[in-house]
């Protein structure tokens, strides 16, 4: 292979173990001689635990341990608290949470929560015990929504947690919105709900935990997006241990999206196991047990409200969210409905007031913590869906009123009523060509082509603002080796999204050398001092940045050596396209890097390896992608049956490293958020919590006929200068502008119905029964009893 | 226990297994082949997809003992040299992966598909790639690698 540059389509490196069936993920592991652990979950969403009895478990043919919460009082083994980005109420006291021990204590709180662990020698044997550990369980009331669970008759989960409130949350000016909404020429208001879903990554999580007595180590393989974080949590919070005790090891990781990002129970279990037994402990989830317990995503009711003046400005808007955390404050569950959801309220549209205000609560759920764009879709959903909705009820064409008051690219830099700084951006020109992409493609023809089926036609166009999150620091680490290869460890995590290719890319085209010769290693606690993982879209924003960086700083380190080998001086060298320049002469950088090597060719001072170096990236403010999606629909009025007709996207996400790359992270995340548009849904029994949605029988994904193929443009005219890179971020993009476009789409085409709103999923009998009602529907209904 | 027979990656394998043993039980842990994968356990996603006497199946919904006798090929077979076929080398131009853990299955069926259909249109191509779930690239990318795999396989 020959050098790369950024912006180029290089082909992943990672594809050939993929498609050879030699990726190693974390089921293709075995240690020697370790047992298999299986978790024995609660079947009650709600019960006291009076006794465990593991005499006939204990007794099965192969069953070696059996660990219950009697194990973890007697170890003193900690909670994990939240790590929250929010952690007071609006009253400046601290959230409330209790304590999440790994395993139930005195009650079971969700359907699905650990009970013990059984380990035996092979899986089926620790599946047989574990049906007979004996639960003494005594089942009390639950309550499954968030809104329901505010009542003052509600079930309460936490006795020292008052009315099954977590955390309650403003921003935004409170006063002036208040005073706009009552001057305003028109008012619109509509509650929504954005349904309960969860990423269902089509690897189940799992782990292999062993333990060194001899040196008192723990090594964790584990299926997760977020190694640094995980082990301290497990090292320092759970098993009092030093952080470098345990090294934690992510192999090949099949998809996240967010939900391999927590602090989940089943590894410290596997950790304690190992080291109780002597021998390493490996535990798969099953998929009908993933349902139950990774964590979920959105689940949040909200009342939103937009006041306009009389030509359509917009004045205001007000958004009042109930959200769902599950049972748990889990590992940053509380944030997503609070300030999560709140910074990209309003999206690239122009509002001289905002206010925002939420709710996380406690319910007998399993438990929310980020899935992709985590508060951005959900906020991306309300503004959209406001608009959309007053453009109907006011009679104004839903195109034109977002044309006249998206931010004008001369308003930038602009920081936001929700304090978000929007750097840069020509929201307009996104606009506009987003609607010739759409219009290129026929929406005539498209519209003539669906009536022509007896079919009902709708277009619609979103566009959005979001933020990249997650971890602020990155680590990248650069090794010049004697055999010609260049490793490169980075603290970021690829769950997928190609990040051995994209950060080795960067690497390769700064220093000018060939990409096969950069091996690239992630998620491993031995190879970076630090890391952030996956989340937030930061793998491009924050590990680039970090490689570019040390990349920088490697060429600066060379320059003695180059002038050394030019005879030149340091200061009379330039450094482009890989080589150094000075006088007539010149030499590569590979060249450098080759007699960095060699202890002849070094000038007095350097030593072989001089070169090798380490940097850490810190992001100062997160940035903000931004675009644009537009969907055209039809919909068959006789069965509710929707088709995606066309999927048009224009992105602003800065310096793009490799486009190949981001059609792929577009294409993904449109594809989760047509999901939770039409499919997919987390749905619990609301009187016994019983999970309806167990099984991939039950909870429906999108296949291969789901998903329209999409157009993808991309603007890189305004780099962001957060970073050096101009990174803006586009993992999670996708998903924050999908949901809107596709639910616009569909009430466009349902406007002869006098449907004006559906909540997701706009299932096939949802949408033929709104037709039926001939659009009947409360807009005030979602959330009446707590507004 | 059942003995049973088998050719697999065209190599006769003889062992004796528990009745209840799946296919791709056999597969992964009996003969170490991991390149076929379980992403669900009721039939649903089709990552554990294996030729069975040439036609694909989700070798969790096999019973290892009902492939006595049977020829076999998982992912491990398309590429024995390390040379992918022209349909690996399609999903690998069109990145039609992401994090791969669907991909064997993936590619198990596509072989099949364009077996049977060596020409086919891309409504054909989705409708059969239908019992195999990705969750990371939306399909497009996979769609255009069975449509241009299939060609070059054409020749």
């Amino acid at each position: 292979m020959s050098k790369v540059n950024i912006g180029e389509r290089v082909r992943r490196t990672e594809d050939l173990r993929f498609l050879t069936g030699r990726g190693r993920y974390i089921d293709d592991i075995n240690l020697d001689d370790q047992a298999r652990a299986v978790v024995v979950r609660s079947p009650y969403a709600h019960a006291t635990i009076n006794a465990i009895d593991t005499a006939d478990a204990a007794a099965m043919d192969g069953v070696l341990l059996i660990v219950t919460r009697d194990d973890w009082q007697r170890e003193g083994f900690g909670p994990i608290p939240t790590k929250s980005g929010i952690q007071k109420m609006k009253d400046g006291s601290p959230l409330r949470q209790s304590d999440r021990h790994c395993l139930a204590m005195d009650r079971a709180r969700y359907v699905g929560e650990p009970v013990a662990l059984v380990v035996a020698e092979t899986p089926a044997q620790a599946q047989a015990a574990a049906e007979l550990v004996d639960v003494d369980y005594d089942e009390l009331p639950a309550v499954i929504d968030p809104v329901a669970a505010l009542q003052p008759s509600a079930p309460q989960l936490w006795d020292d947690i008052p009315g099954n409130l977590c955390l309650d949350f403003e921003l935004g000016d409170r006063e002036g919105t208040e005073k706009a909404l009552a001057e305003a020429a028109h008012v619109v208001t509509l509650d929504i709900e954005n349904n309960r879903v969860t990423a269902v990554p089509i690897e189940p999580r799992g782990c292999i935990a062993a333990y060194d007595a001899a040196t008192d180590r723990y090594v964790l393989y584990n299926a997760s997006q977020n190694v640094h974080a995980n082990r301290d949590a497990f090292a320092t919070q759970v098993l009092n241990l030093d952080k470098d005790q345990l090294d934690h090891i992510a192999p090949d990781v099949g998809g996240g999206f967010g939900a391999k990002n927590s602090t989940y129970p089943e590894p410290p279990l596997c950790l304690y196991a190992a080291k109780r037994l002597g021998r390493p402990v490996k535990w798969i989830n099953s998929r009908s047990e993933s349902f139950q317990s990774d964590t979920h995503g959105r689940g949040q009711t909200s009342r939103v409200t937009l006041a306009l003046d009389a030509d359509g400005r917009f004045l205001a808007l007000r958004t009042d969210t109930v959200g769902a955390i599950g049972a748990y404050a889990w590992t940053v569950g509380p944030f997503t409905p609070t300030g999560g959801a709140a910074r990209t309220q309003g999206g690239p549209y122009r509002f001289p007031a905002m206010y925002y205000t939420s709710r996380a609560v406690f319910t007998n759920t399993m438990c929310m913590d980020p899935y992709r764009g985590a508060g951005r879709p959900e906020a991306t959903f309300q503004t959209e869906r406001i608009i959309e909705y007053a453009a109907r009820k006011l009679n104004m064409d839903p195109i034109e009123l977002r044309r006249k008051n998206l931010m004008p690219p001369e308003m930038l830099p602009h920081k936001t009523p929700m304090g978000l700084d929007v750097d840069s951006g020509d929201f307009p020109l996104l606009f506009e060509e987003t609607m010739k992409m759409a219009e290129a493609a026929g929406l005539t023809e498209l519209r003539a082509a669906a009536e022509a089926k007896g079919r009902k036609f709708g277009f619609a166009i979103a566009p959005y603002l979001e933020c990249t999150g997650g971890g602020p620091k990155e680590h990248a680490s650069v090794t010049f080796n004697p055999d010609g290869s260049v490793g490169l460890a980075v603290g970021t995590s690829s769950t997928g999204m190609g990040h051995e290719t994209s950060l080795s890319q960067i690497l390769a085209a700064e220093l000018g050398i060939d990409l096969d010769r950069v091996r690239f290693v992630q998620s491993n606690t031995q190879a970076t001092p630090l890391g952030g993982g996956h989340g937030g879209s930061r793998g491009m924003e924050v590990g680039g940045s970090a490689v570019l960086q040390a990349a920088r700083e490697i060429v600066d380190l060379a320059k003695p050596l180059a002038a050394h080998l030019l005879q030149s001086e340091t200061e009379d060298l330039s450094f482009e396209d890989g080589r150094f320049a000075a006088g007539g002469g010149s030499v590569s950088m590979a060249d450098v890097i080759d007699a960095s090597m060699d202890a002849d060719r070094l000038p007095d001072g350097m030593e072989p390896g001089c070169l090798d170096h380490s940097s850490v990236f810190e992001r100062g403010v997160i940035s903000v992608p931004n675009g644009v999606h537009a969907a055209a629909a039809e919909v068959d009025p006789e069965t509710g049956v929707v088709d995606l007709a066309g999927y048009w996207v224009m992105d602003d996400f800065g310096t793009i490293i490799n486009p190949m790359l981001a059609d792929g992270q577009v294409m993904g995340g449109v594809a989760q958020g047509i999901g939770q548009a039409f499919l997919e849904n987390i749905v619990y029994d609301p009187d016994t919590g019983q999970l309806m949605t167990g099984s991939l029988m039950d909870y429906g994904l999108p296949r291969a006929d789901d998903i329209p193929n999409m157009e993808i443009g991309y603007y890189e005219g305004q780099p962001t200068a957060k970073n050096p890179l101009g990174v803006k971020g586009a993992g999670e993009a996708g998903c924050v502008g999908a949901c809107p476009a596709v639910v616009n789409a569909v009430l466009d085409a349902l406007t002869d119905f006098g449907v004006t709103h559906i909540d997701m999923p706009l299932t096939p009998q949802k949408v033929w029964r709104a037709i039926k009602d001939g659009g009947a529907h409360d807009p005030e209904g979602l959330m009446r009893a707590v507004s | 226990m059942p003995d049973i027979t088998l050719n697999v990656n065209r190599q006769a394998v003889s062992k004796t297994v528990e009745g209840r043993t799946l296919l791709v039980e056999f597969i992964r842990e009996t003969l170490g082949l991991t390149g076929t994968h379980m992403g669900c356990d009721t039939s649903q996603c089709g990552a554990c997809v294996v030729h069975l006497d040439g036609k694909p199946v989700k070798s969790c919904t096999v019973l290892a003992a009902q492939a006595d006798g049977a020829e076999v090929k998982t992912i491990e077979s398309l590429a024995p040299e390390g040379e992918m076929n022209p349909m690996q080398r399609a999903f690998h131009e069109h990145h039609g992966l992401q994090c791969g853990f669907c991909t064997p299955g993936m590619v198990m069926t596509a072989m099949a598909l364009v077996a049977e259909n060596p020409d086919p249109t891309e409504a054909q191509v989705r409708h059969g790639l239908e019992g195999n779930i990705c969750r990371c690239t939306g399909y497009q990318n996979i769609v255009a690698a069975v449509l241009d795999g299939a060609k070059a396989m054409r020749g």
